[in-house]
């Protein structure tokens, strides 16, 4: 009586099975990296079709891009991580930020002798659209946020204040804490100019409190000393906050 | 040009700290600096060459009444110091209760009249000092209207330049 299974020939057959399982799993996950290098290039490829045709779009399209930007955020995408990247090279997004991210530079320089180095998004919005010209493309707060959240790469010099509607973006390297910020909100409230006693009372402080912020504010060349108020009580102005017509046409 | 176009007031003039010398030494230098651009501006567009401190007090340069501001006498008296400095401002007497305001100095007015001497072929030619001032044909050149004094200094920097001569009290003759 032969006994089955224990032979020789059994053990050969069941080498040969193992060996031929293999083969199999290799043979499958070759056919799965091949599925899907085929799938990555089919996404390469519509990427690349997507990015071709809404390339003006996304340039010239402000909800466009600030969607565009959203889905990137989604899918953990960052298109402006580098100016070499596929994204900035395929759709010149990085080079539309840095762009924006130099002019905001410029202006914030250039009229850092008028307010002492803090700006108004409202402002700085204006006159980024009057540096782009009529022909330049359609910006929004939004792109100048992120832009300036880009310029941080550069040191602490380039800063956002306050909160969204009435932000303030400060262009000097010294030290604004949150009492120095307080007062400028205040002041965005009464065309850019408080005194000693309207802070007191609208932020509860006291009045060593509020000369020694108000001094501070002064000395960094962002407030201006008013002698010639009615009440004859010193009134802090800040031309970054003040708005005239003149000062609008300027 | 023309004196009848409404002057274009800096942005700085209805900002009330403005008109406060500032104690802040950056600040305060902006603030000169943007005053005596202002002082010069004015003067200019009106064709003012005299200012009398006294006067200039009640100005309108110096004083806005929509937002009842006034640089008051120590910061006139600062400005024109300033632009004293740069050769803008010539005091008449010690105690400077007036001053000449030069918006171009007596060399710029000798340049701008030597090139439109040039420039038109005036060169070798006399012409009166009336034709330069009131004549037709410099009723676009900003030294229409120029008073004489100040015409005849200019040209008289051109004459020790080699450049021109004046002849009696009436007339000029321009060289190549």
């Amino acid at each position: 009586m032969r006994r089955r299974g224990v032979g020789a020939s059994a053990v050969t057959k069941k080498k040969l099975e193992s060996a031929r399982y293999k083969e199999r799993g290799t043979e499958l996950a070759a056919q799965q990296l091949e599925q899907l290098s085929s799938q990555l290039e089919t996404f390469h490829t519509n990427l690349e079709e997507f990015a071709a045709k809404h390339k003006n779009e996304i340039r010239k399209d402000p909800q466009f891009r600030h969607q565009f930007q959203q889905m990137c955020a989604s899918i953990g995408v960052d298109p402006l991580a580098s100016g070499k990247g596929f994204w900035s090279e395929m759709l010149g997004v990085g080079d539309f930020y840095y762009e924006l991210g130099v002019q905001a530079v410029e202006i914030c320089i250039a009229t850092r002798s008028q307010n002492g180095g803090i700006l108004t998004m409202d402002e700085l919005h204006k006159r980024l659209m009057k540096t782009r010209g009529r022909y330049g493309q359609d910006i929004t707060q939004e792109d100048i946020r992120t832009a300036i959240k880009k310029l941080k790469v550069l040191g602490t010099g380039f800063a956002l204040l306050g909160s969204a509607s009435k932000q303030i973006i400060q262009s000097v390297p010294g030290e604004l804490n949150m009492d120095h910020t307080a007062i400028l909100d205040l002041a965005q409230q009464t065309n850019g100019k408080v005194s000693a006693s309207q802070v007191q009372s609208a932020l509860l402080w006291s009045p060593e409190r509020t000369q020694q912020v108000l001094e501070h504010l002064t000395r960094e060349g962002m407030a201006w000393a008013d002698d010639q108020a009615k009440d004859k009580q010193r009134l802090y102005w800040f031309p970054a906050l003040f708005n005239s017509d003149r000062k609008l046409k300027s | 040009m023309a004196a009848s176009t409404t002057f274009n007031w800096p942005w700085q003039y209805d900002f009330p700290p403005f008109f406060t010398i500032q104690k802040n030494a950056d600040t305060k230098a902006k603030q000169i600096e943007a005053w005596c651009t202002l002082v010069l501006e004015y003067h200019q567009h009106n064709k003012l060459l005299k200012l009398r401190v006294a006067d200039a007090l009640a100005s309108p340069l110096f004083s806005n009444k929509a937002i009842e501001r006034k640089l008051p006498k120590e910061g006139v008296m600062e400005v024109l110091e300033s632009l004293c400095k740069k050769g803008n401002v010539q005091w008449d007497d010690k105690s400077k209760t007036s001053c000449v305001i030069y918006w171009k100095t007596i060399e710029q007015w000798a340049d701008i009249i030597y090139s439109w001497a040039s420039k038109t072929g005036s060169l070798n030619t006399v012409c009166t000092l009336h034709e330069l001032t009131q004549g037709p044909h410099t009723t676009s050149e900003p030294f229409h209207g120029l008073d004489d004094w100040l015409l005849i200094k200019a040209l008289s920097t051109l004459q020790s330049r080699g450049k021109a001569e004046l002849i009696g009290e009436e007339g000029v003759k321009f060289f190549a």
